[in-house]
């Protein structure tokens, strides 16, 4: 795989991901697998319809197998793609970790060393 | 799950001084060249890795927002922004990766040569 199509599946795969609703119904699924939709709008406050809906979103960012079983159609999670969303996620989000302790070296964070600037208050970001 | 990175930091210092420190060589990448000014031309090069891009906003020494990509990867953009609260300054860093608004805009990924459509993505 290139990374540009990587990429782009990160990229459905986060706005696949965007939704709350869509959260709770992948959570769903992955407890309730090769599930149907009448099953998974039984487990959540959603309509069958709106359970369609996203299941629709959820499969086009590849996140789920259908498999046909009779007139019922039965929903899979496969984490694949989440794989590739998480990696950037991770690789990006170390780049920054690393870049914000070479700043807190340099300019004296709450670890960091300078002390010259007197005694700096100590603020939490929350 | 989101698609954003952020993070924060404090720092016991000024915006100044912040400011400083994220625009010069060996915090963005070992080497930065950066032309300060909406659409200028951004790159960052770090042990032979290359990533190019362009400003889109700058305020020293509170607000820079750039784009940056290696090859032909698509573009993030990355928000700093650097706010004072009493004797401390505060760093806050956004990277997004918005795929999903440039399909709509129909542009190409800003990779090499972004500057030369880079504003156009921001009129968009």
């Amino acid at each position: 795989m290139t990374p540009a199509s990587s990429d782009d599946r990160a990229g459905k795969v986060f706005g696949a991901l965007s939704d709350p609703t869509r959260r709770a119904l992948l959570a769903a699924i992955a407890e309730h697998p090769a599930a149907t939709a009448t099953e998974l709008a039984s487990h959540l406050p959603i309509s069958r319809q709106a359970v369609l809906k996203h299941l629709g979103a959820l499969t086009d960012a590849g996140l789920l197998d259908r498999t046909r079983s009779g007139r019922e159609v039965r929903y899979r999670f496969t984490p694949g793609p989440l794989s590739d969303a998480v990696d950037w996620m991770t690789a990006v989000g170390a780049e920054w970790d690393e870049r914000l302790a070479v700043l807190r070296r340099r300019l004296g964070g709450p670890d960091g060393g300078r002390s010259a600037s007197g005694s700096p208050r100590r603020r939490s970001p929350h | 799950m989101t698609e954003r990175i952020e993070r924060e930091l404090w720092l016991p210092t000024t915006p100044e001084d912040v400011w400083d420190a994220v625009t010069r060589d060996g915090w963005l990448a070992d080497h930065v060249c950066l032309d300060l000014q909406p659409g200028g031309d951004a790159s960052f090069e770090s042990d032979g890795r290359v990533r190019n891009g362009w400003i889109e906003d700058v305020s020293a020494p509170e607000r820079l927002t750039f784009w940056w990509a290696e090859d032909d990867e698509p573009a993030s953009r990355v928000e700093l922004r650097i706010d004072a609260h009493g004797d401390s300054t505060r760093l806050r860093v956004v990277e997004t990766r918005p795929l999903e608004m440039l399909d709509l805009v129909g542009m190409p990924l800003p990779g090499a040569g972004g500057a030369s459509y880079g504003p156009a993505l921001v009129a968009a």
